[in-house]
């Protein structure tokens, strides 16, 4: 099996080889909301961070009973997991203010609606500011002192500047390593696929960072040698909120719409920025997670906007295609924003309303066949 | 300017001859004084459009606004008004907001606030305040109306855990940074001697409120749903007189009813803890549950621990604003965990001696539905029978009045008959 297999295999199910051994060697397992935790101080504690999801979810009927119809789909069907006992290899979980939908799903874990598989499980929320500047930066400074104690005291062990240090690296790494991933993406026919990167992405915060980076060095080896794809009909840019579902992208890849760059939660904005080597660990990471390109949770328009306009450049994109989950008010007023700016500046955008299951397949279809024929058209015109 | 704001000129004007009309009736105090006090604002808000005054969008309470000499416009406040006149006051801006790509789903305060301003019905501001809570819809949609107006704009950050280490000095700094972003923008500086008249004057205001508001626990409940409207009055007029005289009507009225022995509504049977505001386009709700027996004695809308503000130095009176501005009604209740609100519901159900609670569920309340499942579990270990059901406060059009008043008229119907 090739790196690039593996790794796709990992990003297939909610768990996997990778964390079974690591339990089998009595490892613990954190699972953590959203990509503003900072995970290397679970990893500094010896311990395997898990970005949650909710992979291999097909309903919504435990979780509904503490959620509602107005509540995202992807909290419901992780409640829904969690229910069901499916996420009973965490040994803990944290998560943060990242929006009204994530905060009440916390909530049913504090109010002990949720079996523990473990007693006492930690649970831990991390207040992190939704502003970005010196002030913001501080408290989470004192945030993350905060929860590197939390876990100390309750797991009994001992987390100390050299190994946050030596997880800042482990991590860098791992950033650099899927920058270099996105680098083959701006070839004119780019060696990987969008579905591809997507999956390389989600088995990254699935497993020991140290075999990940490994399994990269050699995805990278591999994936440098191929062939690329240069008969697809647009290259795209895919922005967006919480997306775990590889299928989806290869169902716009599959209509001839190439996804050549991101700015989503598993992708550019998670490990675009990296964490400052030469400081004291902990300002750094405060540093680095409150000044990293945000997302709608942060008041922080403007730069996102420029952000998304630069990588537009130069990754070549012809379009823009805004997927955003129903329910989400971060997402559906910014998506609306990127929309007027891309119309300001004349790149086609469209945005596209979806459930965390990919259900309403033949829509979709219209609407990527529509858009991509829209894009034709324009560049035909050129 | 299509209009010129014609929709709240003509209130306006209606404030007015409701004033000439009720004049000197002790029965109708409750009714005057909230007309003279919408009617006080409006005005301001059209003198300062006519004469350049800056106008500062903030969903707070106003008084270092006002203290600056700048004119507060309380967004949502502004958007509400019309409503009470024509239900379908807000659907043309609803509906703007969506043409223009704002997600359905989005709040219906977000939304009419968008499309007000893209139709010209609402004066834009010189600056923008705004807090980060309770909701995902107020911080983002006001990122968008910064967007659409390039306002400056300041965000209130206040930490997730109030009661945590250094939280309360955290969010003071929030609040001296709105000083000086407030003097930045308007070239102003803080007349700290004006600031201590506002608080003051606002301190009256909320002490008329507090005592209204113990009164009201008052069981039969001796005022009717008039004397509720805490949420707007504090945020419109709090430090100015008119604030303070027309709370002070308020406290009167339910004074009197007393003394006349009037109650409310003629056979209370029931008190419903209405845990959201009311439906604001629904102007007779109260009197239609009284008619089955049912009293209100208080909403969210209400619902406060707000304190006095120690004004004897400029510290302890910054503190008391950074305070007051936590503890606002549905601020306090939709920031951080759920057990704050929940904790508000039972307490509110405990002092105003609730028989039953009563969700009215807004569409865009999304902090509110993820907690439905354990205020149900909450309510039901303690024996409060509770309703919840789905409403749009700015929008009839989601669920008509008839739909919801056939569910509350059920409810209450069981609670009576337990």
């Amino acid at each position: 099996m090739t790196a690039l297999e593996q790794l796709t295999k990992t990003a297939e199910t909610l768990t996997n080889p990778a964390i079974e051994r690591w339990k089998e060697k009595g490892g613990k397992v954190i699972g953590y909301y959203c990509t503003y935790v900072p995970e290397e101080v679970i990893h500094a504690a010896g311990m395997l961070p898990y970005r949650m999801r909710a992979t291999g979810s097909t309903g919504t009927e435990l979780g509904d009973v503490y959620s509602s119809h107005l509540t995202c789909s992807f909290v419901r069907h992780s409640l829904d997991q969690a229910m069901r006992g499916e996420y009973n290899f965490l040994d803990g979980l944290v998560a943060l203010f990242s929006c009204d939908h994530i905060r009440r799903l916390f909530d049913v874990w504090r109010y002990g609606k949720i079996d523990f598989p473990y007693s006492p499980f930690y649970l831990r929320f991390l207040s992190v500011p939704s502003k970005i500047d010196d002030m913001a930066i501080e408290w989470m400074a004192h945030e993350i002192l905060g929860f590197k104690r939390s876990l100390e005291d309750h797991f009994q062990v001992t987390i100390t500047d050299d190994a946050l240090h030596q997880s800042i690296i482990t991590y860098n790494e791992r950033r650099n390593l899927l920058k270099k991933l996105y680098e083959l993406r701006k070839k004119k026919a780019p060696p990987i696929t969008g579905a591809e990167v997507l999956s390389t992405i989600i088995a990254s915060t699935a497993m020991p960072m140290d075999e990940f980076n490994q399994l990269m060095k050699q995805m990278l080896d591999e994936v440098s040698g191929r062939d690329g794809a240069s008969d697809y009909r647009a290259r795209l840019m895919l922005v967006g909120g919480e997306l775990e579902d590889p299928g989806y992208v290869k169902f716009i890849e599959d209509l001839g719409g190439l996804v050549v760059t991101d700015f989503q939660c598993f992708g550019v904005r998670e490990f675009w920025d990296l964490v400052d080597e030469s400081s004291e660990p902990i300002p750094a990471l405060a540093k680095r997670y409150i000044e990293r390109i945000s997302c709608p949770r942060m008041i922080d328009q403007p730069r996102r906007d420029s952000f998304i306009k630069n990588m537009v450049k130069e990754f070549k994109v012809d379009g823009i295609i805004v997927q955003r989950m129903k329910y989400c008010d971060c997402w559906g007023c910014e998506s609306a924003m990127i929309a007027w700016e891309a119309k300001k500046v004349g790149i086609p955008c469209m945005v596209l309303e979806r459930e965390y299951l990919t259900v309403a397949v033949g829509q979709l279809r219209t609407r990527v066949q529509a858009f991509l024929e829209t894009i034709e058209r324009a560049q035909s015109g050129r | 300017m299509a209009d010129k704001y014609e929709t709240h000129r003509q209130l306006l004007e209606t404030y007015k001859r409701t004033q000439a009309q009720l004049a000197g009736d002790e029965r109708q105090k409750a009714r005057l004084a909230q007309a003279k006090m919408h009617q006080a604002w409006l005005e301001q808000i059209f003198n300062s459009v006519e004469m350049g005054r800056p106008i500062v969008y903030s969903p707070v309470y106003p008084e270092l606004i006002y203290a600056l000499d700048l004119q507060p416009l309380f967004p949502e406040a502004w958007e509400l008004l019309p409503l009470r006149q024509d239900m379908y006051a807000l659907c043309d801006s609803i509906d703007t907001a969506h043409e223009a790509g704002i997600n359905a789903d989005l709040c219906s305060f977000g939304k009419s606030l968008i499309g007000s301003l893209l139709r010209r019905k609402i004066p834009p501001p010189a600056m923008i305040v705004a807090p980060t809570f309770p909701c995902d819809n107020l911080k983002i949609s006001y990122q968008v109306l910064g967007y659409l107006t390039q306002a400056p704009t300041y965000f209130l950050d206040p930490p997730y855990w109030m009661d945590a280490d250094g939280a309360q000095d955290y969010w003071l700094g929030q609040f001296k940074g709105l000083i000086s972003f407030l003097e930045e923008h308007s070239g102003k500086k803080m007349d700290y001697d004006r600031l201590k008249e506002v608080v003051e004057e606002s301190n009256r205001m909320v002490d008329h409120w507090l005592k209204v508001m113990e009164l009201r626990k008052m069981k039969p409940l001796p005022q009717g749903g008039i004397g509720l409207g805490g949420i707007l009055t504090g945020q419109t007029v709090a430090g100015l007189p008119i604030g303070t005289e027309a709370m002070k009507m308020l406290l009167d009225d339910i004074k009197g009813r007393i003394e006349r022995k009037e109650m409310a509504i003629a056979n209370e049977r029931v008190r419903a803890i209405w845990f959201h505001i009311r439906i604001p386009y629904d102007r007779d709700i109260w009197a239609w549950m009284g008619e089955m027996g049912a009293a209100v004695p208080v909403t969210f809308g209400e619902y406060s621990s707000i304190e006095l503000i120690d004004t004897s130095t400029r510290e302890t009176m910054l503190k008391g604003l950074a305070q007051r501005a936590l503890e606002m009604p549905m601020l306090r209740q939709g920031r951080g965990a759920v057990s704050n609100w929940i904790g508000d519901c039972l307490h509110a159900v405990k002092e105003w001696q609730g028989d039953c609670v009563i969700l009215a569920g807004h569409a865009g309340c999304k902090w509110i539905r993820g907690g439905y499942g354990i205020l149900r579990d909450t309510c039901r270990e303690r024996g409060i029978p509770l309703l919840m059901f789905d409403v749009d406060f700015l929008d009839p059009r989601v669920t008509p009045p008839e739909e919801y008043r056939a569910r509350i008229e059920d409810f209450l119907t069981t609670v009576m008959a337990r």
